[in-house]
């Protein structure tokens, strides 16, 4: 008979004796996790990304002051992208007999590329999904427009000197961001009606915005390619960059969703190292008597070979499907709650799972298998030969390889990979040597306590190689789920610390000086809270060191796409304090009441990108008057958090003389928003910048990673069970038999379930405890390293950790082993003879 | 069959070197039935698994049939008792896992036979077991098991069968019966019989006894050619 033959013969007399539950249940269960949690990071991350697109109306987009070269969009359309067209300027419409300045937006017919116009027939409604925005010869306005200018849908309104019927009320767009273009309240128009209203001067401050959106490839070639074709003055970027608040959440989200990915991908591995050990444990003897019976180590090899290919293929397959249904149901489940729809899982996570349930095998469950060629055939007469001992190295090397492997392959990242991997194996020498240290004192307690719980103890001590080794595998599946929760948690809670429910969500801008006191005023009388005015004077860096900042800044180079130069044009301001959420991170901050020598306070971005150093000379050019300074600090600046900032801060005495306008930032709710009107009557040349639907927008956004991280931390904690079944029921037979001797020799059950009980709540505290420690440790460095938050000790993982492995451990340990009290000892002995 | 120069096995242990067994020096002819008896840790043991290359020795040369096993690794050894030899043994070593005639069938199909069933049948008929051939190990009672385990030795038609303590964990009754399907399959089948017993029954059956103690041959019996020199010399 041919190996595969034999082989399939065996696995089939293994199945029917029930050797293979657990290992096929490990590696069907192992590769369905890794392939649902793909998949369905897989298609959040589609989703999120698809839905974060909406912020801009595209994927991609080149904003620019002047018009683009117009080969860049042909190459575009060329290359099968879609591509769209908007123009903002700020502008005053004027109605019969009233006028408001005004953001005006110029969109074409294929506007918006990603996301959805919601428009609606009369002001203050909900409105309703269109497929583009105004036709030629139309206009859009936004409701509080409708009060402000006295009008009616229907009516005609003045933009330039073009008028235009107000055709319906524009409720929503998909890339209402913050910025200047887009201040006061929005008019829409058709791109082909602009130049009719004349607004479009040389020297009009326009924003130019060109929208792109295909697959994702075809735009990674695009970007390339158009990257050294744009002009100094354009910035071409997508949804990570583009975005304020956005890209970050989006980033931390999916190196969480990544992270993991990882640990249900080593939990996965582990379960299936344990359960491939049994399985190799219980097939020793089969293989010595094989082996008597004339079997070479050769056909040894080739046997379990091929078992290890049937196994792997059929459980790979099955495990992938078992990943699909399961992420389907997930996803059909939840889908009231995911406010987004879904895309269809593509076939790459698929593909992702079978190979890494594949690798799993190969790096897990191969090793104890290749041992079984080992093992002497005179162990059927010598019982007492124990493990082969051979391929430590081996067994460790596969495994090492493997995780290391898929962790660098699923990453992508190997400073990540090396960082959770050196911390991981840092870790289990430590927590090995506390493991056997408590093991040890475990025994001396032990020896002072009651007849159960000397048993359990000297028990415990007895196999106590096994068992410390037991210890550290419980204690890295309950280590590696405290790690998901708390990092988790860390999360969720700066994202909401970022963006409180009360976070400014209008900017006013262009105040000026005399305004500010009764602007304060009637904001207070309002009960509306709002940041310190800041004063805004518009400049510019001239000269660095002596040295032209334009020369400079082409002599610097490339800085990234995204780089702020130091040679633009900036809004500068002055403060005698730290602004909050702002830290210096070089320097000094300047000493209240400073009356000294010009001094500047630099972004930190703006300076590395640039160069640039404390003590470093600049000279600004503010309104044509030269002002020489010098960097006195360079500070971090949170831009996440909806207030004023900036990137140039100086200190008082400078700027005073020059004639400012002044900002800042407040808090209004939905029902409140008709205050900007009587706050614009009052003052009708401030301007304030809404990014109240922004807001809201981000909070989605934040919700729904917040809601895939929950998700997958649930499908990472079914693993971790199962890799606290497969523990348990690897070291079965030792515990099982030993209980059936006491039965025989006359332990109640209440002794031998007691025993059982003590023996496994200590696994279970000292596994905790080991957790515990291995936690903190790793959550410290994924914190400050990878997701750059503020780490704080977590007290509450001092109790949570022993009393979650207590009370997992005792019970699995109880669930999995009390057929040994209601089995006959001869069963059970007879059975494991 | 069988043939031993100078065996010696010495094992290593926390107290120094251990001598299981030391200038052993014997010859066992084709189709002769031998027992080797002796105290329990005189060596017996280790001598069987010596002799059917489970295990291998410290000192000295093993030759089964025309293969010296000594000079062989463990793939060649494998393959040599697979051709060679049949065992017994006496915790009955069946595979769990496995019904009585699929262990049956196992060396047959681990030598890639063809029609390992029909044969697994008719040995399990022979030892009077056809209508319990579906039954798992557990479900058989000792005596059955190794009838069983005999079946099985004798399923790939080998020249040698080494029985360890037989019937060890049986009865007396069914320890005879053992005894007497194992006299009766060994001559039947022309087979050379080595087995290694405390049953002085079972080794006055033999046709020959090697006594071990302290891991030496204690009875030296003389050497087969001078045997034969006497028998031919007197028959002179």
């Amino acid at each position: 008979m041919n190996v595969l033959g034999l082989a399939l013969k065996l696995l089939w007399r293994d199945w029917r004796a029930g050797e293979l539950t657990l290992l096929l249940a490990s590696l069907v269960i192992a590769v369905g996790t890794v392939t649902s949690v793909t998949l369905f990071v897989d298609r959040l991350q589609q989703a999120l990304v698809a839905e974060s697109a909406t912020f801009l109306a595209a994927d991609r987009v080149i904003r620019s002051g002047d018009p683009i070269d117009p080969e860049i969009v042909r190459h575009a359309e060329s290359m099968g992208l879609q591509t769209s067209e908007t123009l903002g300027f700020a502008s005053m419409v004027f109605s019969e007999d009233r006028a408001q300045f005004s953001s005006v937006k110029a969109v074409d017919g294929d506007y918006p590329l990603r996301g959805r116009l919601i428009a609606g027939d009369e002001p203050f409604v909900r409105g309703y999904p269109v497929e583009s925005g105004p036709a030629p010869g139309e206009l859009w306005i936004e409701s509080r427009l409708f009060p402000s200018l006295d009008v009616q849908p229907g009516d005609l309104i003045d933009v330039g000197v073009a008028s235009f019927p107000v055709t319906k009320v524009l409720i929503k767009e998909p890339d209402r961001g913050g910025g200047f273009s887009n201040a006061g309240p929005r008019v829409l128009m058709n791109i082909a009606d602009v130049p009719a209203t004349e607004v479009v001067q040389p020297g009009s401050r326009l924003s130019y915005r060109y929208l792109f959106a295909g697959d994702w490839d075809t735009l990674e070639e695009f970007s390339d390619w158009a990257a050294s074709r744009i002009g100094p003055e354009a910035r071409m970027f997508g949804v990570k960059e583009g975005t304020e608040g956005i890209g970050e959440a989006l980033d931390r989200g999916e190196r969480f969703l990544l992270l993991g990915s990882l640990l249900g991908v080593v939990l996965a591995g582990v379960a299936i190292a344990l359960a491939a050990q049994r399985y190799s444990l219980r097939h020793y003897d089969h293989v010595a008597i094989m082996k008597t019976l004339g079997a070479t180590p050769q056909r040894v090899d080739l046997i379990f070979i091929a078992i290890f290919v049937i196994l792997g293929t059929v459980s790979t397959i099955l495990g992938a499907l078992i990943g699909l249904g399961m992420q389907a149901g997930v996803a059909e489940i939840l889908s009231p709650y995911i406010p987004i729809e879904l895309p269809a899982p593509t076939m790459k996570p698929v593909l992702l799972g079978l190979v890494t349930g594949f690798i799993c095998l190969l790096s897990f469950a191969l090793p104890p298998l290749l041992k079984l060629r080992s093992i002497e055939p005179v162990r059927v007469i010598r019982r007492d030969l124990g493990d082969p001992g051979v391929s430590g190295s081996l067994t460790y090397g596969f495994a090492v390889a493997g995780t290391l492997g898929l962790m660098w392959w699923y990453s992508q990242d190997l400073y990540l990979t090396l960082m959770i991997f050196s911390g991981a194996v840092v870790s289990l020498v430590i927590l090995f040597s506390i493991a056997f240290l408590m093991l040890r004192s475990g025994r001396v307690v032990g020896m002072q306590a009651g007849s159960a719980w000397r048993l359990a103890l000297a028990g415990m001590q007895r196999r106590g190689r096994e068992n410390t080794l037991q210890i550290l595998v419980f204690g890295l599946a309950i280590m590696l789920l405290l790690i998901l929760y708390l990092v988790r948690t860390a999360l969720i809670t700066e994202w909401h610390a970022q963006i409180p429910e009360d976070a400014p969500n209008h900017f006013a801008i262009n105040i000026s000086p005399e305004d500010v006191a009764p602007i304060r005023e009637l904001l207070g009388e309002n009960g509306v809270e709002s940041q310190p005015l800041y004063p805004m004077i518009r400049g510019r860096i001239t000269t660095v060191n002596g040295e032209l900042a334009s020369e400079r800044d082409k002599r610097i180079g490339e800085r990234g796409e995204d780089a702020p130069r130091s040679s633009s044009g900036r809004n500068l301001t002055w403060s005698e304090i730290l602004p909050d959420d702002n830290q210096i991170v070089d320097g000094e901050w300047w000493p209240e009441n400073y009356s000294g020598p010009p001094l500047v306070s630099l972004e930190r971005d703006l300076a590395y990108r640039n160069q640039l150093e404390v003590g470093d000379e600049l000279v600004f050019t503010v309104q044509g008057i030269e002002i020489p300074t010098r960097i006195a600090n360079i500070r971090s600046v949170a831009w996440d958090n909806m207030q004023p900032n900036f990137y140039i801060i100086f200190a008082p005495g400078s700027l005073e003389e020059f004639p400012s306008t002044f900002m800042t930032s407040f808090y209004l709710s939905k029902d409140r928003k008709l205050f900007l009107n009587e706050l614009l009557r009052e003052y009708p040349t401030m301007t304030v910048i809404e990014i109240d639907a922004l807001i809201e927008q981000v909070q989605r956004i934040i919700d729904q990673v917040t809601l895939a991280i929950e998700l997958v931390l649930v499908l990472i904690i079914a693993s971790g069970g199962l890799v606290l079944l497969a523990s348990i029921q690897a070291s079965m037979d030792e515990r099982m038999k030993q209980h059936a001797i006491l039965r025989t020799l006359g332990a109640g059950r209440k002794l031998v379930l007691g025993s059982l009980l003590i023996e496994f709540c200590a696994l279970g505290l000292f596994a905790g405890i080991l957790a515990t420690i291995g936690s903190e440790i790793t959550v410290f460095m994924l914190e400050t390293e990878i997701f750059e938050l503020e780490y704080t000790v977590n007290p509450q993982l001092w109790v949570l950790g022993p009393v979650v492995g207590i009370i997992l451990i005792g019970a699995a340990g109880i669930l999995a082993t009390r057929r040994v009290v209601e089995t006959p000892p001869a069963s059970v002995l007879r059975e494991l003879a | 069959m069988i043939k031993t120069k100078d065996l010696g096995k010495t094992v290593s242990t926390s107290e120094g070197q251990l001598t299981i067994l030391k200038g052993i020096d014997l010859e066992i002819k084709k189709s002769e039935s031998v027992a080797i008896v002796g105290a329990s840790g005189s060596g017996k043991t280790t001598l069987l698994s010596l002799l059917a290359g489970l295990d291998t020795p410290t000192a000295g040369q093993i030759f089964l049939g025309d293969y010296e096993i000594t000079a062989l690794d463990e793939e060649e050894r494998a393959r040599v008792r697979s051709e060679l030899v049949g065992f017994v043994f006496q915790s009955f070593q069946l595979l769990a896992s496995l019904s009585a005639i699929e262990n049956v069938m196992l060396p047959s199909e681990l030598r890639g036979d063809t029609g390992a069933e029909a044969k697994a049948r008719e040995l399990l008929e022979r030892v009077e077991l056809g209508h319990r051939t579906n039954h798992y190990p557990r479900q058989l009672s000792g005596g059955e098991q190794q009838r069983v385990a005999i079946a099985r030795a004798f399923a790939s038609s080998v020249d040698i069968l080494f029985a360890d303590e037989p019937t060890g964990n049986l009865d007396t009754t069914t320890g005879q019966h053992i005894i007497d399907l194992i006299f009766e399959l060994n001559k039947e089948f022309g087979t050379t019989l080595v087995l290694v017993t405390h049953d002085q029954r079972l080794a006055d059956r033999c046709d020959r006894t090697i006594h071990i103690a302290s891991g030496e041959i204690i009875n030296p019996e003389p050497a087969p050619a001078v045997v034969q020199g006497i028998v031919e010399g007197s028959a002179i």
